[in-house]
């Protein structure tokens, strides 16, 4: 039986609203195998993104167990999902969130050397040199175009080797040249460093390229593997 | 399904063990330091108000320790208000100590060059005085002149304003003094002394030959001892003491003096240094504020580190380590600051102070302001960056999650140390932990009526709000009460710096309205003492024939008192527990009589009883207040005063309230008339002169014609009076500016702060329609009201402390000087709309869009 790196067991996150409570996510239960690329749809509000909060420990579920790598998230308090965080999991944003302050290298650097790892530096470069951005190392974010930004992010999300690498709308704010360049990449380095994807996205082409497809509606989980999207 | 058994082994590092939270400090700090712009000014302008009064304190008791025995020039100075007698002075030579004297007195001195006249303070010096210490004169050898006759010498400054030069002469008394030079430097001188009494000098030997030394003349004479140590005067005054009790001498030792001075100079570096620390304490607000502002700014990127594995306490320690490091540039650069300021203080004020002060650095108060600074770096910076630990990773996702408040161990234990700190440091500061608490107590009670000011003009704006107002009036107003626009804060830091500025300058305006009575029509503005029964008619003749009103002529007899209660006064002073200070007991009382009260009066207790009035031989006198209060009396309690010799039985008929600066002469007791005019009595007559010239003339021939009689000139009273306190206002002024300035960083940073807010609403305005000029008028308005409301509130807090400091402190009349509190205000409105309009000009200036996106 493949391994199971995530798994979902009725996921519900709610919100108090004044004297209501609001259920943005509903009784979700899902599993992710190890290597296995796997997409989250749904239109606005369905909740897509408020899962991958939780699946990647930057949030906690009212009730329900979710379980990554092994670690009960649930039941651990903040600075140790950082720590899960920083040793299994990369991220890749569509607003790519990347540390104004710091270089390109430097951003690549961060999660290594959170980890007090010693010559990051050749490893960080490497990487760089794979999206393209081999010669834009000492330049800042703001110095860098949409796409280069979003190369960086997934050029910082890869040094660690990560078991799973979540993607939210990993081309949202960027052109159709961009994003297909970017997309490219992701999947290209995700083949390569055999990591398990979860990407979440308005982008049903997007979806398309990976294995499993589900669909949410309403904070429910309505389909798996289907391709309408509302 | 295979679960990963792994352990967590992640260890929390320590911020020394933790490499990566120092590099990432560095990398984030470096392009970060002028957004901490706020911080390090805060930090510069508390710790440099700070180091500076500390520094002259140390320097002011480094010289009084240096220069202890060139205060006094002796070891030990007797002091007598008449002649010291020859059984104790006989005993003074049996000790075989080496002695030198002087008498001083006040006096009228004619300038020969000019025929001008001025009161001054005659010294006649006589033996090698100075012992300790530097006679500095010019030329050199004059004290030697003086000792051989008929020369004088006069303090430099005296010399130079009546232009008089060595060839000059002038006319002490009744006798013709060559001037031998002038004196630049003598112990226990100096410039304060010579500005309130400047000081001719003759020889001891001459002084009879002035014929001003005549009955009721004041006289003080003063033994100067040279010891050979510490323990011989110790053991010489253990000697005389009971004989200078008896005789009522008092004495003074360098110890004393320096003491005396010191004591002086702390109950000044007290008040200067409580301003310094209300500057500190506006400097913490400072820091925290803008470390505030800072945290939130640095909100998305602690939110990433958290995405990619940093602890809470990671993202703390790199914002933590950059302010702190800044936090100790700011100490450094104030601390120097304040250095440079501390050699500037003199200079405003160095006729204030008792020994010349050297230009050197004071280490301990250097080393003091970096350690506050490095509290201040700590507790100011630790709550507001608190915050940071709570930074949920989810912002990443959406920018707009805001996680639940959590009150931390670190905050509280923070909040505690913060309470904690004012008090301490305001302990350390006065040296003094319940003067430190008092003035804590006393700065929240004003921060607490500042807000409560604040509150209650907020409220009334809202409920008078004026709807009818035009759009960018109504506007401007409205953003007083934008959310998290912190207005309340604003008013209560620049109105404390308001407060501060406007309430010196309610004391100064009372203080000298007290003594501007001068200026009322009918009040007397200049006093004749020391007129000789002889001389009356003659002296009010003169006053007549130079057309000056006769407002007082009173009669003044000299006496002491014997008993109090009917217990002896030298029984008194070996009873310790009556606690009446001996020198009430031991005093020489000039008293008068009248049958009614004066202008400046009113009877408070009892009544102004005649003689034989209830009690056949005894006489009811009353009393002033102050005095009453000294000698525990009350109204029916006996006195027995010894009149030239003769025990005159008495008792307190009545209390009177006495208002002392208003027409002068007042006195402690007042008798009934027919009891003591057959006693010896001098004069003195009050009057009233307008006409300078008349003055000058009056002045020249009444020095002429009655060499002893004085006469002092209110006017010139005022004058010096206005001086010096201008002087002392300086350095508060300057010191109060420093609390205004950090008001004003506050502001800087609370417009920084609020920045958002206005970056949307000044776009939505700009996209419905408004002008760059309307916004740049709605903005400008904004913090018109904002320094208008600050100024008012201070004001009105600093209109209820000066009536209270004016009322019960000092004693003294209330009074406004309203045109100067207007200026204040607008001042403090115009420096409000700079500081408001500066830190919003990005916003104002940019297009929509471009602030839009970077803002975005």
């Amino acid at each position: 039986m493949p391994d199971i790196v995530l798994a979902a067991e009725n996921l519900t996150k709610s919100f108090p609203s004044g004297e209501r409570e609001i259920v943005v996510l509903d009784h979700v239960s899902f599993t992710v195998r190890q290597g296995e690329a796997v997409s989250i749809i749904g239109p606005s509000g369905s909740g897509k993104t408020t899962l991958l909060g939780l699946c990647a420990g930057l949030d906690v579920a009212t009730s329900g167990t979710l379980s990554l790598m092994g670690f009960k998230l649930n039941a651990m308090d903040e600075d140790d999902r950082a720590y899960v965080r920083n040793q299994f999991i990369g991220f890749v944003f569509q607003n790519f969130q990347l540390l104004a302050t710091l270089t390109a290298l430097e951003n690549v650097m961060v999660p290594l050397e959170l980890r007090g790892e010693k010559g990051v530096e050749a490893r960080a470069r490497e990487l760089l040199e794979r999206v393209g951005l081999g010669d834009r190392t000492h330049h800042y974010p703001s110095q860098l175009s949409g796409g280069e930004q979003q190369r960086v992010a997934i050029a910082r999300a890869f040094i660690t080797a990560p078991k799973v690498l979540f993607a939210d709308e990993p081309t949202g704010n960027l052109d159709e040249e961009n994003a297909t360049r970017i997309t490219e990449l992701l999947f290209q380095i995700n083949r390569e460093e055999k990591t398990t994807l979860v990407l979440v996205t308005h982008n049903l082409e997007l979806a398309e390229r990976t294995e499993r497809i589900l669909q949410m509606k309403g904070g429910k989980l309505v389909n798996e593997r289907i391709l309408t999207v509302a | 399904m295979i679960e990963y058994i792994i352990k967590i082994k992640r260890k929390t590092k320590s911020l020394l063990r933790d490499p990566w939270v120092w590099r990432m400090a560095w990398r984030d700090g470096r392009h970060n330091a002028s957004r901490l712009f706020l911080f390090i000014a805060s930090m510069i302008t508390g710790i440099a108000a700070v180091v500076a009064i500390s520094s002259l304190n140390y320097s002011m008791q480094q010289e009084l320790n240096r220069n202890a025995k060139e205060l006094l020039g002796a070891d030990l100075v007797i002091k007598s208000n008449k002649k010291f007698d020859s059984t104790f002075t006989a005993l003074l030579d049996s000790a075989a100590v080496q002695q030198a004297a002087n008498a001083d007195m006040a006096s009228m001195v004619m300038f020969m060059n000019t025929g001008q006249s001025r009161l001054v303070k005659l010294t006649a010096l006589e033996g090698d005085f100075p012992f300790y210490g530097d006679l500095i004169t010019l030329p050199d050898d004059s004290y030697a002149k003086v000792r051989t006759g008929r020369y004088a010498m006069l303090d430099e400054s005296l010399a130079t304003q009546y232009e008089v030069s060595s060839d000059d002469s002038i006319k002490v008394g009744s006798s013709i003094f060559r001037v031998a030079g002038v004196v630049r430097k003598i112990p226990g001188g100096g410039e304060l002394t010579s500005t309130i009494a400047p000081v001719v000098y003759i020889a001891f030997s001459e002084l009879d030959s002035t014929g001003l030394v005549q009955y009721g003349s004041r006289v003080n004479y003063n033994l100067f001892v040279k010891t050979k140590t510490e323990q011989e005067t110790t053991d010489l005054l253990k000697r005389l003491r009971p004989e200078m009790k008896q005789r009522a001498y008092s004495f003074d030792t360098v110890e004393e003096r320096k003491n005396d001075l010191g004591d002086g100079f702390r109950s000044v570096y007290r008040f200067f240094s409580l301003l310094a620390f209300v500057a500190l304490v506006l400097g913490c607000i400072g820091v925290a504020s803008s470390v505030h502002i800072y945290a939130r700014e640095k909100r998305d990127e602690v939110a990433i580190l958290r995405c990619v594995g940093s602890s809470g306490w990671q993202a703390f320690n790199i914002y933590f380590i950059q302010v702190f490091a800044l936090g100790l540039a700011g100490s450094v650069l104030g601390a120097a600051l304040g250095v440079g300021l501390q050699q500037l203080i003199p200079l405003a004020f160095g006729d204030l102070l008792p020994v010349e002060l050297k230009f050197n650095v004071q280490w301990v108060a250097v080393g003091e302001g970096l350690i506050l600074g490095v509290l201040i770096s700590v507790l100011f910076t630790v709550l507001p960056l608190v915050a940071v630990r709570f930074v949920p990773p989810l912002s990443v996702l959406r920018t707009d999650f805001n996680a639940e408040r959590v009150i931390s161990k670190t905050k509280i234990v923070t909040l505690f140390l913060i309470v904690l700190f004012p008090v301490l440091a305001a302990a350390y500061q006065t040296r003094s932990f319940l003067a430190g608490s008092l003035f804590t107590a006393g700065l929240a009670v004003a921060l607490g009526a500042l807000t409560a000011v604040a509150a209650v003009l907020l409220w009334m704006i809202k409920r008078y709000f004026p709807r009818r107002a035009s759009f960018i009036w109504r506007h401007g107003m409205a953003n007083l009460f934008r959310p998290n626009n912190q207005t309340r804060v604003m008013l209560v830091t620049i109105g404390l710096g308001a407060f501060i500025i406007s309430t010196l300058n309610i004391i100064q305006s009372s203080l000298l309205n007290q003594v501007e009575f001068t200026g009322n029509s009918n009040q007397s503005n200049t006093i004749l003492f020391d007129i000789q029964s002889s001389q009356r008619e003659g002296v009010l003749k003169l006053m007549d024939q130079y057309q000056l009103p006769r407002n007082q002529v009173v009669p003044i007899i000299t006496c002491r008192l014997a008993s109090v209660k009917g217990v002896p006064v030298e029984q008194i002073q070996k009873d310790t527990s009556l606690r009446i200070p001996n020198w009430a007991l031991t005093r020489e009382y000039r008293v008068t009589y009248r049958d009614s009260l004066h202008l400046s009066e009113e009877l408070v207790k009892g009544k102004i009883q005649w003689r034989g009035g209830g009690v056949v031989d005894s006489v009811g006198v009353t009393i002033s207040d102050g005095m009453q209060e000294t000698l525990r009396l009350d109204v029916g309690d006996s006195l027995v005063f010894d009149v030239q010799g003769v025990p005159i039985r008495t008792f307190i008929s009545g209390i009177r309230k006495v208002d002392w600066p208003k027409d002068p002469p007042n006195f402690i007791f007042v008798f009934p008339t027919g009891v003591l005019e057959a006693a010896p009595q001098i004069w003195v007559a009050a009057t009233r002169i307008t006409d300078t010239q008349n003055a000058n003339r009056f002045q020249q021939e009444l020095v002429m014609s009655y060499p002893n009689v004085s006469l002092i000139d209110l006017r010139l009273i005022l004058s010096t009076i206005d001086e010096l306190f201008g002087k002392v206002a300086v350095v508060v002024r300057f010191l109060a500016l420093f609390s205004i300035i950090t008001g004003l960083v506050v502001l800087a940073g609370a417009v920084l702060n609020s920045r958002f807010a206005r970056v949307k609403e000044n776009v939505l305005l700009r996209t419905v329609g408004a002008r760059q000029r309307q916004i740049v008028r709605i903005t400008l308005i904004e913090y018109g009201y904002l320094g208008l409301f600050a100024a008012l509130t201070g004001m009105v807090l600093s209109l209820a402390a000066g009536w209270l400091l004016a009322t019960f402190f000092f004693e003294i009349k209330f009074a406004v000087d309203v045109l100067e509190l207007l200026a204040i205000a607008a001042g403090v409105m115009l420096l409000t709309v700079f500081i408001g309009w500066f830190n919003s000009r990005s916003v104002l200036n940019t297009p929509p869009l471009q602030v839009l996106r970077r803002e975005g």
